[in-house]
């Protein structure tokens, strides 16, 4: 009895949780359908009468969207890909080795986060033009983005998760570190490496302001500067604007969706632990 | 202890290759000075300049392209690749490339000036009072407005655009409501009167008698077309402004205007309500003639029937007193090509530049006769006289006088005004506080 | 075991170790260090510099001049005072609401997957977009929340993000929103760690619901806690975005934070010298929290 009433009580808070967490994209892909005149009316048309299937295809037109998605998704794909192999190389020894200088290294490590980027952009940028001659290139985002101390932090925190029992018994069949780190603990750490994934991912295909600064040629710009640029200069064009925002939400929810599964398959399914 | 003593030998060896690097900005700029010039040699060889422009919104903006085609017919061995650094964060994105030298650019649209005191300030642009001289350019014909962005006897810049505000009304929308049209000489209590006459309907088809963007020059500075403040004049506390804010408040009370907060949160833009026909007055920019007029032949406005006239004024003030915005060229001061680049500055703001930016709608710097008559024979310019008169103005007043900390005060004064506009503080206290405010940036 | 390893060349294998332990290290670290840490420590040294950009001047040293300067500046309070305010709301509820959001997602649900692919939707969605969705929906006067305010009898419903008293609370309401998808997904990693033998074992011992998640889940979840309360406070500290999209910093000042400020001093009035100094603050800031959670792990941990 106890146990059904908890489970209603369960889906009547996960309905209104999805309900707002809905509400807004619903809104989104609505308004995209609209014409801009339309799409503040109250009561709300959720579903718009006559829906204008042309704003999916203008928004092509307007703006070079097409190229803007072709150089983020390199971009984000390059980022995270060094970003997943580096952290996790990285992390492996911060969780599972001794060595001179660990804790310091990784006090160092975790406190350059905190320093917010703006304090640091001018002279990266200065260090990036003059030093390595990086301006208007793409590889200047992925210096910057793929070798984030973040990373490192998160995958260590996941590592040190993970038993030590494994690897010694691993280092006593005659494994060493490098087969250890890339025999076990990789396929251990599937959920954490899903985690990372989509933090980077996200971050990488959302960032503005990076590639606004080092990226000046439109051949070359992502789409979040489109985004931004078609605000700034169709801000009257509402149904445009959630048209493209949608468009640009296909990707990251694509790779979420088929990282998904890795989260319920972690450590204790494979039962692994304990 | 030897494990400390190695990570500060390690952060030492790291700071000291950071201040090599942070050399980079000056000490190292011969080897770059050298690859800069051999590139130029090269480039020079078959007489070949290429020039790179600094600019935002370039695919929605008319005359970038219209101005490099026509002075690449007087110079084939000039080309000029554009930048497009953005609108919003456009100060941003170009004052990072021209931190430390070497930029790469040679022309700087120079958007406003905040922007222009920042890049002065850091000699990022070149001086071009000498050139002036050497040329011979008449400062005169800019109507008095480079005298405003003069720094010391020095000039930096030369505008080749010059905005200046208007009031934009729908004819439609008078004659619906049966009300007299605007005229180029109206008190601000003949514009309120006229204001509250236009408002009718409800809802979504509600239409407003007038309309105010969210920024601070729509509002704050009536106060300083009568000539007697700047809005850098703390001293009084502001008092000045206060009129006018009381008026635009009690219109916003009285349902004459949308609401400030609703504009705000909705960041609406001002073309789409003028557009919609959704208020039938505002005072806004004259770049927005060329705007209007392009989505009034694209289809994409209802407000056909428009018409423009002067600002208006407060009580024994001159008609045709008004708020400007220069636009204007500098030459970076880390550009390889100084002269070409020089070269197209003179161009773009001289005569033949305007006559180049009036083709496409846009009001150049320089106001001839001719000028106003090619803007005015446009089609889709209003064909009323007074449309025609009102781009004469007789007093033009800039929207932030030029001082070196013009952005600390360009912030301070856009805060007091979200406040004061979003009622989050009274009039009185508002500008109590802007003084305050603007006296410690200052005083 | 690590007893009888020592006797033979124990010096030449530590060596050997850290050797191992350094290549794991250095394809991150090397790229860290030359596109982060060498301009986070320029950035360091130009707190004590005078440098508005100038390639004619360079940066030149004042000493402690910009630190100096923080003490009259009321927008920096200002802004001090706020970003407290919205971390210590912020960190909490998004800690809350993430985990409990984890551990009903957790549960052999109807729709699971569903549910979850939803609440990560404001995470993944771009801030450009849905903060624009968000002003539109709260819009004090036309936006569709204040009308059904309105219409259950709501006579004067807040103005939320242009309202002086709503604003702050319509930011951290924002952020707790657009940020919980992300945590619960780490706390679903987390939650994925936790042998389910322990819950059976709590089941034999008579423990209910609540004393197994107050025994076994949140004990077990101590790492990913920790994890997840040092990102949300960094990310808080940080915050600018958000407040850019949202509020704008205002009405007036009310929610203007450090970063939004030192984006201003930096890029608007470029003094790059005093950005850097006020980045400093915040940096120390977050530092001595960092340093206070860690102490508090290593306690409840032991």
């Amino acid at each position: 009895m106890g146990k059904a009433r908890t489970k209603v009580i369960l889906y009547v808070i996960l309905i209104l949780l999805a309900f707002t967490m809905l509400l807004p994209f619903v809104w989104m892909l609505s308004a995209s359908l609209k014409l801009n005149k339309d799409v503040f009316t109250f009561p709300i048309q959720w579903i718009p009468q006559n829906p204008r299937w042309e704003n999916y295809q203008d928004i092509w037109t307007v703006i070079p969207l097409g190229r803007f998605v072709g150089n983020t998704a390199i971009l984000t794909v390059i980022v995270t890909l060094l970003q997943l192999l580096t952290s996790s190389f990285a992390a492996y020894a911060f969780a599972k080795l001794d060595f001179k200088g660990k804790n310091a290294l990784f006090l160092g490590y975790i406190s350059t986060i905190a320093v917010p980027w703006q304090a640091y952009m001018v002279p990266q940028f200065i260090m990036m033009r003059n030093t390595f001659h990086l301006n208007d290139k793409l590889t200047a985002i992925v210096c910057l983005q793929a070798f984030s101390a973040f990373g490192v932090f998160l995958m260590r925190q996941f590592y040190a998760d993970i038993p030590n029992e494994l690897c010694e018994a691993a280092r006593i069949d005659g494994l060493n570190e490098y087969q250890i780190w890339g025999k076990i603990m990789l396929p251990l750490s599937k959920p954490a490496l899903s985690t990372l994934t989509i933090f980077t991912f996200v971050n990488t295909w959302n960032d503005f302001l990076g590639p606004l600064i080092y990226l000046t040629t439109t051949e070359k710009k992502t789409l979040q500067i489109g985004l931004r640029m078609f605000i700034s200069q169709y801000s009257t064009e509402y149904g445009l604007i959630m048209a493209a925002s949608v468009v640009a939400l296909i990707p990251v929810l694509i790779v979420f969706l088929s990282l998904q599964k890795y989260f319920v398959q972690g450590i204790a399914t494979s039962g692994l632990k304990g | 202890m030897n494990k400390l003593r190695k990570v500060t030998s390690l952060i030492l060896a790291m700071s000291l290759s950071a201040s090599v690097l942070a050399g980079c900005g000056n000490g190292s700029t011969e080897s770059q000075a050298s690859q800069a010039s051999q590139a130029q040699a090269s480039s020079q060889a078959g007489g070949q300049v290429k020039l790179v422009w600094a600019l935002w919104d370039k695919d929605k903006t008319t005359y970038y392209q219209p101005l490099i085609d026509a002075y690449k017919e007087k110079n084939p061995n000039v080309t000029i690749e554009m930048k497009d650094l953005g609108s919003t964060d456009y100060q941003t994105a170009l004052g990072t490339q021209l931190a430390g030298g070497d930029s790469g650019l040679d022309i700087i649209t120079v958007k406003d000036v905040p922007g222009y005191a920042a890049m002065t300030n850091a000699g990022q642009l070149e001086d071009l009072t000498q050139y002036i001289k050497d040329n011979n350019i008449d400062l005169k014909k800019y109507g008095g407005i480079t005298d405003q962005v003069t720094v010391d006897g020095k000039l930096y810049e030369l505008p080749f655009r010059s905005d200046f505000w208007l009031l934009y009304y729908n004819k439609d929308l008078f004659d619906k409501a049966k009300v007299d049209y605007p005229t180029n000489d109206m008190t601000f209590e003949q514009y309120d009167a006229l204001a509250r006459k236009l408002v009718s309907g409800s809802g979504n088809d509600k239409t407003y008698g007038a309309h105010y963007h969210t920024w601070r020059s729509a509002v704050q500075l009536f106060g300083i077309l009568d000539g007697k403040h700047t809005v850098l004049d703390y001293q009084d506390g502001y008092t000045w402004m206060k009129p006018y804010y009381e008026m635009v408040l009690k219109q916003q009370d009285d349902g004459v205007v949308m609401d400030y907060a609703t504009l705000k949160t909705s960041s609406t833009h001002y073309s789409g309500v003028f557009e919609n026909s959704s208020v039938a007055m505002m005072n806004m920019g004259s770049w927005f003639i060329s705007t209007l007029m392009a989505d009034n032949k694209a289809g994409k406005s209802t407000a056909k029937n428009f018409g423009i006239v002067k600002y208006p004024h407060a009580e024994g003030v001159e008609p045709g007193s008004t708020l400007a915005t220069i636009t204007g060229l500098a030459v970076a001061s880390s550009s390889k090509n100084k002269e070409a680049a020089l070269d197209f500055v003179k161009f773009a703001s001289g005569e033949e530049g305007a006559v180049v930016v009036a083709k496409t709608g846009t009001i150049p710097a320089i106001m001839s006769d001719d000028v106003i008559e090619f803007i005015t024979s446009m089609e889709g310019f209003p064909t009323d006289p007074n449309s025609k008169e009102a781009l004469k103005t007789s007093h033009t007043y800039l929207e932030m006088p030029m001082n070196a900390k013009s952005a600390e005060v360009e912030t301070a004064l856009n805060d007091d005004h979200d406040a004061i506009m979003t009622k989050s503080i009274s009039i009185d206290e508002g500008l109590k506080k802007m003084s305050e405010d603007v006296k410690a940036i200052l005083g | 075991m690590s007893t009888h390893v020592k006797t033979v060349s124990s010096k030449g294998r530590k060596r050997r170790n850290n050797l191992i332990a350094y290549s794991f290290i250095a394809p991150n670290f090397i790229g860290f260090a030359v596109f982060t840490l060498v301009p986070i420590l320029m950035a360091v040294g130009l707190s004590f510099m005078k440098w508005n950009g100038s390639a004619v001047q360079g940066p030149q040293f004042v000493g402690l001049a910009n630190y100096a300067k923080l003490f009259t500046d009321s927008r920096f309070k200002q802004a001090f005072i706020n970003t407290v305010i919205y971390t210590v709301a912020t960190v909490p509820l998004t800690m809350i609401t993430s985990l409990l959001l984890a551990v009903i997602l957790n549960q052999k649900i109807f729709a699971r997957n569903f549910f979850r692919t939803i609440s990560f939707f404001p995470y993944v969605a771009s801030l450009v977009a849905v903060a624009a969705v968000w002003n539109a929906l709260f819009s004090p006067e036309k936006g569709p929340v204040n009308q059904v305010l309105r219409a259950i009898g709501i006579s004067n419903p807040p103005g939320w993000a242009v309202d002086s008293n709503w604003a702050m609370a319509t930011l951290i309401l924002f952020s707790v929103w657009k940020n919980m998808g992300y945590y619960m997904i780490m706390y679903l990693a987390g939650l994925q760690s936790i042998s389910p033998e322990l819950y059976e074992a709590a089941g034999l011992d008579g423990a209910n619901t609540v004393q197994k998640f107050r025994y076994v889940t949140l004990p077990q979840l101590g790492n990913t806690s920790f994890l997840v309360l040092i990102m949300v406070t960094i990310q808080c500290f940080k915050v600018y975005d958000v407040v850019l999209m949202i509020t704008n910093a205002g009405p007036g000042t009310k929610t203007l934070v450090l970063v939004f400020h030192i984006y201003n001093v930096a890029f608007k009035q470029w003094d790059l010298g005093y950005a850097s100094a006020i980045s400093m603050v915040l940096f120390l800031m977050v530092l001595i929290v960092t340093i206070v959670q860690f102490r508090g792990e290593k306690k409840i941990s032991n």
